[in-house]
């Protein structure tokens, strides 16, 4: 009565050991998802462009914006934070590139 | 539609722009002062107020503008119809001191900033009335005790 399986019972994939399953998958992937996501970057709600030292936040060395895969802030706040970033660099008060 | 037709009975009049604009270093300090004046009476002679005037002095360009590296800087925030910000940003652009201006129109941005900031103090003030009438009567109780001591 114990033994007794479901007519739909898959023997091929019941036999396929779990824990070499995930031990393949770790070999494929290796682990690339490594802590780069900065949380509780707190974005106001009204983002100024005149606030250089909030924005510098949002920019690495380069003089390029951060992106949200990094900054770790939500995609409205990105958005907000882009768009005050380029007026500030058209009014020369953070750089376009830095070499 | 012209911007200064009322519309629906109410008018578009209320806008607010914030101005800034960086003068040449080599702008002596009484035709800086000149400049800002004049700037002022074309808003005012549009129709627009300046609410607010903010003079943040000499600033190092973060990068070179035609060949200059210094820069006056002045910031206002003008409340008017756009009409205004038209006729100022062909002035500032003929104007040879003004090396480089930007308008923003920040009236909308704040208040849907405002209007967050509604919501999430309503919704933490829902929170809190919560709790406070859910399990920590006590606390409360506490608290009112020690007071009172």
């Amino acid at each position: 009565m114990i033994d007794k399986k479901p007519a739909d019972f898959d023997e091929a994939a019941a036999s396929v050991d779990i824990d070499t399953v995930s031990e393949q998958k770790n070999e494929r992937m290796p682990q690339r998802r490594y802590q780069r996501r900065r949380q509780g970057t707190f974005v106001p709600d009204y983002v100024d462009w005149k606030d250089i030292d909030f924005l510098r936040r949002f920019i690495p060395e380069r003089g390029k914006i951060m992106p949200r895969r990094i900054s770790g802030v939500s995609a409205k706040d990105q958005r907000r934070v882009a768009q005050a970033i380029k007026r500030a660099r058209s009014m020369a008060l953070i750089p376009f590139v830095t070499d | 539609m012209r911007l200064d037709e009322p519309k629906g009975g109410k008018t578009l009049a209320n806008r607010t722009y914030e101005i800034m604009y960086i003068v040449a270093p080599e702008t002596a300090e009484d035709d800086l002062n000149k400049l800002n004046e004049a700037i002022a009476l074309t808003i005012t002679s549009q129709g627009g107020t300046v609410a607010n005037t903010e003079h943040m002095g000499r600033r190092k360009l973060a990068y070179p503008i035609d060949k200059k590296t210094e820069g006056h800087y002045v910031l206002l925030e003008v409340e008017g119809t756009g009409k205004e910000i038209f006729e100022l940003e062909r002035r500032m652009r003929v104007n040879d001191a003004i090396i480089r201006f930007i308008t923003v129109r920040v009236d909308e941005d704040r208040k849907t900033a405002d209007k967050q900031k509604a919501k999430r103090d309503a919704r933490l003030a829902r929170r809190n009335a919560a709790s406070n009438r859910g399990g920590s009567n006590q606390e409360s109780e506490q608290q009112n005790a020690e007071q009172n001591q």
